[in-house]
This record gives C-alpha cells, sequence and structure tokens, in this order.
C-alpha cells in the first residue's frame, strides 16, 4: 500500500534533485502527459477497489493516454487550434469522476465495517 | 494487492513524481533579481568595455596578420622571380660588381730602355692569354681598359687595333681590375701574376705589367651593351611539357 507513495516521493526527489528541465515551449506537452498520467493512476486505483483492475489495461492505458494527450496538443500548436484544452477537460472531468467514485467507494466500505 | 499490481502502481507514481518535479522546475525557474547598485554596474561595465576593447585589438592584430600573409603570398613569387633575375644579370655582367681583388696595370715601357721608336700595340693573343691565367688563378669578374669581360666578349684585333667588346685598348696605362672571391684568393692571384710567364711576354711588346697590391674593394663596371644572342631560340612550351 506504502510503496506506490513511496515511489511518488522517491520520483519527486529524482527530479528535484535531477537538475532536469525542459524548454518553456514543451512545458505544455509535459503538463498534459501528467495530467494524463495521473488521470491512469486514479482509474487503476477505482479499478482496483472495484476489483476489474487488468494489469494490462492499466500500465498501456499509462503510456498510451500519454502519447495521445502529447499528439493531440503537438495536433492543436500546428492547427492554430488549442487542442491540448480538450484533452485537459477531458482528463480533468475523467479525474474528477474517478476520484468521486474511489470516495463513494471508501464511503461505503467505511460505513460497511 | 497483488505484489506484481504494487510494483506497476509504483512504477507509474515514480514516473508521474519525476514529471511532477521536472515540470514544475520547468515552470517555476526563480526569477534572477538583478541586486546590484550603480557602483557594481560600473564596475561590470567597466570590465566588459575592457574585454571589448581586448577583443577588438585581437580581431585587429589577426586581420593585419592575414593582410601580411596575403601580400606575401602576392608578391612572394614575384620577389623570387625579380631575385633570380638580378642573380641571373649579375652572372651574365650586367650589373657593377664590388669586391676584393687584383687591379693590373699595362703601362708603356719607359722610352729610355727603347732603340728607337715603335708602335705600342697590345697583341690580342698575348692578352687572352693573360685572360685565362686569371681565370686559371680564380678570378671572378674582370674588366679591360674599363670593358667588362663577359661569355661572349670577344678580344681581337681590326685593321690593326686591338679590340674588345669592339672597344679599342690603346690608351696606355690600361687598367685590368680582378674580383676574386675572398680577400685570400685575391691575394693567392696577386703572388701567381708576380711571378706569371705572360706578365713577362709582354714585355716583348714593349709594355710592363705592373701587379698592384690586393685591395678589399675593387669595382668591376657592367656590360656597357645589351647582350645579343644570335642562333638561339627559346623553346616553345606549347606540349605542356616540361
Amino acid at each position: 500500500m506504502w510503496l506506490p507513495v513511496l515511489g511518488l516521493v522517491i520520483g519527486i526527489l529524482l527530479g528535484l534533485m535531477s537538475n532536469f528541465s525542459i524548454p518553456d515551449e514543451y512545458s505544455n506537452y509535459l503538463s498534459i502527459a501528467v495530467l494524463a498520467a495521473l488521470d491512469t493512476l486514479f482509474g487503476g486505483i477505482r479499478a482496483h477497489l472495484q476489483n476489474i483492475y487488468d494489469e494490462k489495461v492499466f500500465v498501456s492505458g499509462f503510456f498510451f493516454n500519454i502519447i495521445l494527450a502529447a499528439s493531440l496538443a503537438f495536433l492543436g500548436v500546428h492547427l492554430g487550434v488549442d487542442l491540448y484544452l480538450a484533452a485537459v477537460f477531458a482528463f480533468g472531468v475523467r479525474l474528477f469522476q474517478n476520484i468521486a467514485v474511489i470516495r463513494r467507494i471508501l464511503i461505503a466500505k467505511n460505513s460497511t465495517k | 494487492m497483488g505484489k506484481k499490481k504494487t510494483l506497476s502502481f509504483t512504477f507509474i507514481t515514480m514516473i508521474i513524481g519525476l514529471m511532477l518535479a521536472v515540470q514544475f522546475r520547468s515552470v517555476q525557474t526563480p526569477e534572477v533579481r538583478d541586486t546590484r547598485d550603480t557602483w557594481q554596474l560600473r564596475e561590470d561595465l567597466n570590465e566588459e568595455m575592457e574585454l571589448k576593447a581586448r577583443l577588438i585589438k585581437e580581431i585587429r592584430a589577426n586581420e593585419q596578420k592575414l593582410a601580411e600573409y596575403e601580400t606575401e603570398r602576392k608578391q612572394g613569387q614575384e620577389q623570387a622571380l625579380k631575385n633570380t633575375l638580378n642573380e641571373l644579370k649579375e652572372q651574365a655582367g650586367l650589373t657593377d660588381v664590388t669586391g676584393p681583388g687584383v687591379t693590373i696595370q699595362i703601362s708603356k715601357l719607359d722610352d729610355e730602355l727603347l732603340l728607337d721608336h715603335v708602335d705600342y700595340t697590345l697583341s690580342p693573343d698575348l692578352l687572352r692569354r693573360l685572360l685565362n691565367e686569371l681565370n686559371m688563378y680564380g678570378a671572378k669578374n674582370v674588366s679591360i681598359g674599363g670593358q667588362r669581360v663577359i661569355n661572349t666578349t670577344v678580344i681581337r684585333e681590326i685593321a690593326g687595333e686591338t679590340k674588345i667588346n669592339g672597344r679599342s685598348l690603346k690608351n696606355f696605362p690600361l687598367e685590368i681590375r680582378v674580383i676574386t672571391e675572398t680577400f685570400e684568393d685575391a691575394q693567392e692571384l696577386y703572388n701567381r701574376m708576380l711571378v706569371s710567364k705572360a706578365a713577362e711576354e709582354f714585355f716583348i711588346d714593349n709594355l710592363k705589367v705592373n701587379v698592384l697590391d690586393p685591395e678589399m674593394s675593387v669595382t668591376v663596371p657592367a656590360y656597357e651593351d645589351s647582350i645579343r644572342i644570335r642562333n638561339i631560340e627559346s623553346v616553345k612550351a606549347d606540349k605542356g611539357e616540361s
């Protein structure tokens, strides 16, 4: 249970200590990738709680979502339309939904105890 | 939670953490504030100006060097050709030459020694013999009576007068100037000429050979006319063969 949290901490520390930063024009892509990753993560947690978790779906969804989001943003830049907003919107909505589901499940679990 | 599941979650949270941190760093680049006061700014400006001056100086020096190399490259061949030309002119005898050497005077024999009136003629054979002897003993440049002796110089008798380069030799005393390589050579030539047989034979023609002491600086005049070369033609370089 605590291992993923530890992983998160390690990742953050690694990122902060590596003194690595990306150019300004690519920060859009990274932000949307972060959003996609978070979406996948919460989706994974929800699936786990609903007992419909599938390893392959989770891992492939993680990378696929990131790539899709980044390419959408890329396309948007080249079309002159802020397409990345669509990704932000979609991921944001799903993030909220997932978190809401997780919350309900946790509440239901707590109330049954 | 299965072990595999935990591992993949850990992996993904790690990646998310990494991305978050990088994004954080990229977006939150701390604003660097300029906190220097006027004085420090001035000093910094001075430093930069010095650097600029130094760089400009360097550029100028390099450009100058470049220009020098350019001109050197251009003049190099020309200079080489000129040098060669001068060398060849000197060898051919078209220039005045000064160097260590010996002066030989050929003068008339005193009248008292002579029985009756005679012609003072210098025979070309004798002069040629003397010249050969001089050349044998290391003469480099020779002039006879102010006429430079070069490769094509002809000494011959024309209408009873001995002529060199087409000019008469009848004004006595006649001066023969000889330039040698070094002063030592001049001394050796002087010694040899003192005991020379050719010199003695001038006596027959009622002439006297007087060899003066070797000098450090004897001047031989240049050949006066232009050298005419007959029956010689430059090779036409048309086939690209050298």
